[in-house]
C-alpha cells in the first residue's frame, strides 16, 4: 500500500514514454479545455520536441520509481509530492499556452521543493529548500515577465501564435524576451552563475528524486532554452547563440572544477549535472549560431548532438544518483572520506556505478562518448562560418569541452576509486550490505541503456535527427551511415562504437590467448602490498579524496582560493612523533563571495532603508492611505 | 433644491469641523449624531424635491442606524474611557489647518466632476467629499481606537452624502449592504476595543509601537 504511489509513478512513466515516442514520430495533437483555467484555458499540445522530452521523463521516471519501491517508503506527504512531481514534469513539455505552462511549471517546482525539504529537522535541508525556493521563484518571475510581454506584443498567450507573430517583432522586443526567458530557463537548468541551488538541493532530496531532478527536471530548462532560441522567436541575432555557447563553456568547465574538489558523493554528482548541462548547451549554442547563419546541416548536427547528450545524461546521471543512493542507504553517509572498499560488499552497485562513471567520463564505447564526440564534430563545423569573432567563440567552446572531458575523467577516477576500492575507511562502510532487488533492478536497467545508447547511435541518431529537423523546420537527414558506422556532416567524420567495442573486447582476450601461446608462467602469487616498511596495513594509509584533489587545487589555485587548516597533535614525549594530524583546505566559491554576497548585502541595505517606512505608528499608516488617495485623485 | 442641499451640506461640514475641534468624547459623539441627522435630512429633502420615494426610506434607516444604534454602541465603548483632559501642547490648531487644506483639495479634485455634471445639487458635492476626506484625517490624527472608529464613520457619512448628491441615491441593495457593513464593522470594533482594553488597560494607538518587530 505504501508503495502504491511509486507503482503509479512507474505506470505514468511508461505511459509518458509511449506517448512521447508517438509524438516524436511527427504526429501533432492538441487538447484544449478552455473553461478550466482563466487566461486562455488549459491547452496541451504534443509535438516532436515536446514528445522527445516527455519520453525522456518517462524513461527516467520508471527506474527511479522502481528504485523507490526498494528504498524506505518515506512519509505519505513525500509520496504524494513525488507523484505530483512526476505528473507535472510530464505536463510541462506539453503546455501550449502561458497559463498552462505557468501552472505545470510551478507545480513541478513546488513538488520538488517539498521533496528537497523531506528532512524537516536538518538545518542543511532547510537551507537548501530555502535557496531552491528563492532561485526557482526568481526564475519563474523572469519567465512570467517574458511570457506576458511576448503575449502582449503578439496579442496571444498561445505558443502557436508566437511562432507566427514573434519574428515580425522589433529587435529590441525580441532581445528583451530572449533575455528574460533565457534567464528563467537557465536558472532551472543550473547554468553558471545561476547554479547555486543545484549543489544544495540535489543532495538534500531522496536519491530517486535527485535522480529525477538531475536527470530530467533540469533538462526542462534546456527544453525551454530550445523553445526560446529556435522555436518561439524564430531565428535570432548571432549574440543569442554566442551567449548560449559561452554559458555552456563556462558551466561545463566550472561545474567539473567544483565537482573535482567535492567529497560529498551526491554533491559531486550535482556539480557534474552543471557540467553536463554545459555540454548540452555547447551543442544548442552551435545549433543556434548555424541556424542563424544559414547552415542547416550543421545546425541539425549541433541540435542532434545536444539532444543525444540530453538522453545520455539522463541515463547515466540517474544511474549514478541511484548508485550513490544505494551507497548512502547501505552506509548512512555521503562523505567519500568515510567510504571505501564497497566493491566487495556491494558488487552489483559497484558494477553499475562503474558503467555510469565510464559513461559520464566519455569513455568509448559508452553513450557519453558518442554524444560528446558528436558535440565536438558539431563545434568543428565552425570552419564554414566566415566570421573571426564567432570562430574564436567556437574555439573557446572546443577547448573547454576538451578540458572538461579530461577533468571529468579524473573526477570519476576519484569518485569510484575512493568510494568502492581499497579498504573501508569507516565501520559503516565495512558493514555495508548490497542494495535490495528493486534498487539493483533499476540500476541495471539504466546501466543497460547506457551501453545500448553507446552501441546503437546509428539507430538513435535518425530519430533525434527527425526531432531536431522538426524544430529547425527542415527535412530530416537522409542518411547517417550504415548499421555499423555513423557518418555525419557529409563524410566529415565517422564513428563506429560497435567496432571499438569489438576491438576492446578482443584486446581483453589477448592475454588469455597469447600467454598460453608463449607458455608463460600463469601461476597466481599472493603477496602483501608494500607498506613503506610498516607491518600492519590500515585504511589510514590510503590515499584520500582530499589528497587526490589537492594537485588540482594547486593548479587552479586562482579559482578555488583554498584556505588551509592544519591541526597537529604531537606525542607528549617527543615532537618527532605525531598522534594525530588533521588537514583540510576547503575551496571558497567565487560566485558566493563576489556575486551573491554583495547582491544580498545590497538587498539588505535597501530593505533597511525601506524599513524606515514601517514606524509601527498606526496614525502614520493611515496617513499613507490618505496621502495615496489624494495623490491618486489629484493626478487622475 | 440647490439652496437646501447647499445649506444642509454646509452645515454638515461645519459640524465635521467641530468634531475635529472638540476633544471630549461625549461632545464628539453628539456632534456625530448631529452630522448623521443633517445628512438624513439632506437625503429626505432630495427625496421629496426630486420625487424619489426610496430616498425617504434610506433617510429613515439612516436615522435609525447612524443616529441611534451606532451612537449607542459608541457610547457603550466609550463609557469605560475617562473624560480625557485636553493634553497640553496638543491643540487641534494644526489639524484644523490641515482640514482647511483638505476642503480646498476637495474643491480642486471635484472640479472636473462639477463642471461635467448638470445637477441642481452639484454645488454641494465638494462639501460632501471634503467631509469624507476630513473623516480620513480624523483617522490619521486619532490618538486612540475611539478616534479611529469615529473618523471611519465620518468618512463613511461623507461617502453617503456624496452618493446622495451625485446620483440621488444608490440602488437599494447597495445601500442596504453599506448599512449592514458599517453596523457589523462597528460591532466588531466594539468587541476588539473591549478586548484590547481588558488586556492592556489602554486603547492608546501609540502603545501599538511596542508590537513592532
Amino acid at each position: 500500500m505504501d508503495r502504491l504511489a511509486y507503482g503509479l509513478a512507474a505506470l505514468i512513466g511508461i505511459a509518458a514514454t509511449a506517448f512521447g515516442s508517438y509524438g516524436m514520430s511527427g504526429d501533432v495533437g492538441t487538447l484544449r479545455v478552455a473553461w478550466l483555467v482563466p487566461l486562455g484555458g488549459l491547452e496541451l499540445t504534443l509535438d516532436p520536441l515536446g514528445g522527445f522530452f516527455l519520453a525522456l521523463i518517462g524513461f527516467a521516471a520508471v527506474p527511479a520509481s522502481i528504485y523507490a519501491m526498494g528504498s524506505s517508503p518515506g512519509e505519505r506527504r513525500d509520496r504524494f509530492a513525488y507523484l505530483v512531481f512526476v505528473l507535472s514534469m510530464c505536463l510541462v513539455p506539453l503546455a501550449a499556452n502561458t497559463m498552462t505552462f505557468a501552472i505545470t511549471w510551478e507545480l513541478m517546482s513546488l513538488a520538488s521543493y517539498f521533496l528537497v525539504l523531506h528532512d524537516r529537522e536538518s538545518k542543511p535541508s532547510i537551507y537548501a529548500g530555502w535557496v531552491y525556493a528563492v532561485m526557482t521563484h526568481a526564475g519563474l518571475a523572469c519567465l512570467l515577465a517574458g511570457m506576458l510581454l511576448l503575449g502582449a506584443w503578439t496579442g496571444s498567450p498561445r505558443f502557436e501564435d508566437w511562432r507566427a507573430a514573434a519574428p515580425a517583432l522589433s529587435g529590441t522586443a525580441r532581445n528583451a524576451v530572449f533575455v528574460l526567458l533565457g534567464l528563467g530557463f537557465a536558472g532551472k537548468a543550473g547554468v553558471i552563475p545561476l547554479h547555486v541551488w543545484l549543489p544544495l538541493a540535489h543532495p538534500a532530496a531522496p536519491s530517486h528524486v535527485s535522480a529525477l531532478m538531475s536527470g530530467v527536471m533540469i533538462k526542462l530548462g534546456v527544453y525551454g532554452l530550445l523553445r526560446v532560441s529556435l522555436d518561439w522567436l524564430g531565428a535570432g541575432p548571432a549574440w543569442w547563440g554566442v551567449a548560449i555557447l559561452v554559458a555552456g563553456a563556462a558551466s561545463s568547465l566550472i561545474g567539473v572544477l567544483y565537482a573535482l574538489v567535492d567529497h560529498d558523493l551526491k554533491r559531486l554528482l550535482a556539480f557534474h549535472s552543471i557540467e553536463n548541462i554545459g555540454i548540452i548547451l555547447l551543442g544548442v549554442g552551435s545549433a543556434v549560431l548555424y541556424h542563424g547563419a544559414g547552415l542547416p546541416a550543421a545546425a541539425l548536427l549541433g541540435l542532434a548532438a545536444a539532444l543525444y547528450h540530453t538522453v545520455n545524461h539522463a541515463a547515466f546521471k540517474a544511474l549514478l544518483f541511484l548508485g550513490a543512493g544505494a551507497v548512502v542507504h547501505a552506509t548512512g553517509t555521503r562523505n567519500m572520506e568515510e567510504l571505501g572498499g564497497l566493491i566487495k560488499r556491494m558488487p552489483w552497485t559497484a558494477a553499475c556505478f562503474l558503467v555510469g562513471s565510464a559513461a559520464i567520463a566519455a569513455l568509448p564505447p559508452l553513450n557519453g562518448f558518442v554524444s560528446e564526440w558528436l558535440t565536438f564534430v558539431a563545434l568543428f563545423q565552425n570552419t564554414h562560418l566566415a566570421a573571426v569573432g564567432l570562430n574564436i567563440v567556437f574555439i573557446l567552446g572546443i577547448a573547454s569541452l576538451a578540458l572538461t572531458g579530461g577533468l571529468a575523467m579524473a573526477c570519476f577516477v576519484k569518485a569510484f576509486g575512493i568510494t568502492f576500492l581499497a579498504l573501508p575507511r569507516s565501520d559503516a562502510a565495512a558493514r555495508a550490505n548490497e542494495a535490495p532487488v528493486p534498487m539493483r533492478l533499476a540500476m541495471l536497467t539504466l546501466a543497460a541503456s547506457c551501453v545500448a545508447l553507446g552501441l546503437g547511435p546509428t539507430l538513435v541518431i535518425p530519430v533525434l535527427g527527425a526531432v531536431a529537423a522538426s524544430v529547425l523546420g527542415q527535412a530530416p537527414p537522409a542518411t547517417v551511415g550504415d548499421w555499423l558506422t555513423l557518418r555525419v556532416s557529409g563524410g566529415y567524420a565517422s564513428l563506429s562504437t560497435l567496432a571499438i567495442a569489438i576491438a576492446l573486447g578482443a584486446a581483453l582476450l589477448v592475454p588469455f590467448v597469447a600467454l598460453p601461446l608463449v607458455r608463460a608462467a600463469r601461476r597466481t602469487r599472493a603477496y602483501e602490498t608494500w607498506g613503506c616498511g610498516r607491518i600492519i596495513q590500515t585504511s589510514r594509509m590510503e590515499y584520500t579524496a582530499t589528497a587526490f584533489a589537492n594537485p588540482f587545487k594547486r593548479v587552479f589555485d586562482f579559482f578555488y582560493r583554498p584556505t588551509k587548516h592544519l591541526d597537529i597533535e604531537f606525542h607528549p614525549e617527543s615532537r618527532f612523533f605525531v598522534e594525530r594530524i588533521e588537514y583540510e583546505n576547503p575551496a571558497r566559491s567565487i560566485f558566493h563571495d563576489w556575486l551573491y554576497r554583495p547582491a544580498l548585502d545590497l538587498l539588505r541595505v535597501g530593505a533597511r532603508a525601506a524599513g524606515a517606512l514601517q514606524s509601527g505608528s498606526a496614525n502614520l499608516y493611515l496617513a499613507y492611505i490618505l496621502a495615496a488617495l489624494l495623490l491618486m485623485l489629484v493626478l487622475a | 433644491m440647490t439652496t437646501a442641499s447647499n445649506l444642509l451640506a454646509f452645515l454638515g461640514l461645519v459640524v465635521t469641523l467641530l468634531i475635529v475641534w472638540r476633544q471630549s468624547w461625549p461632545a464628539r459623539l453628539r456632534l456625530f449624531v448631529a452630522q448623521s441627522l443633517l445628512l438624513a435630512a439632506l437625503a429626505g429633502t432630495i427625496g421629496v424635491l426630486a420625487h424619489r420615494r426610496g430616498l425617504l426610506l434610506v433617510a429613515a434607516v439612516f436615522v435609525v442606524v447612524k443616529g441611534w444604534v451606532i451612537p449607542r454602541v459608541l457610547a457603550r465603548i466609550g463609557s469605560g474611557e475617562p473624560v480625557r483632559p485636553v493634553a497640553p501642547g496638543r491643540s487641534s490648531g494644526l489639524v484644523l489647518l490641515g482640514t482647511g487644506g483638505l476642503v480646498v483639495a476637495a474643491y480642486v479634485i471635484m472640479l472636473p466632476v462639477t463642471s461635467a455634471v448638470e445637477l441642481p445639487t452639484e454645488g454641494a458635492i465638494p462639501l460632501a467629499f471634503a467631509m469624507a476626506l476630513i473623516g480620513l484625517l480624523l483617522c490619521v490624527t486619532g490618538r486612540d481606537a475611539l478616534g479611529h472608529i469615529l473618523g471611519f464613520l465620518v468618512f463613511e457619512n461623507g461617502i453617503f452624502g456624496l452618493a446622495i448628491l451625485a446620483t440621488y441615491g444608490l440602488p437599494g441593495i447597495v445601500e442596504a449592504g453599506v448599512f449592514l457593513d458599517v453596523l457589523v464593522i462597528v460591532l466588531i470594533m466594539e468587541a476588539v476595543v473591549v478586548e484590547v482594553r481588558r488586556e492592556h488597560d489602554s486603547i492608546d494607538v501609540d502603545r501599538l509601537r511596542e508590537l513592532r518587530g
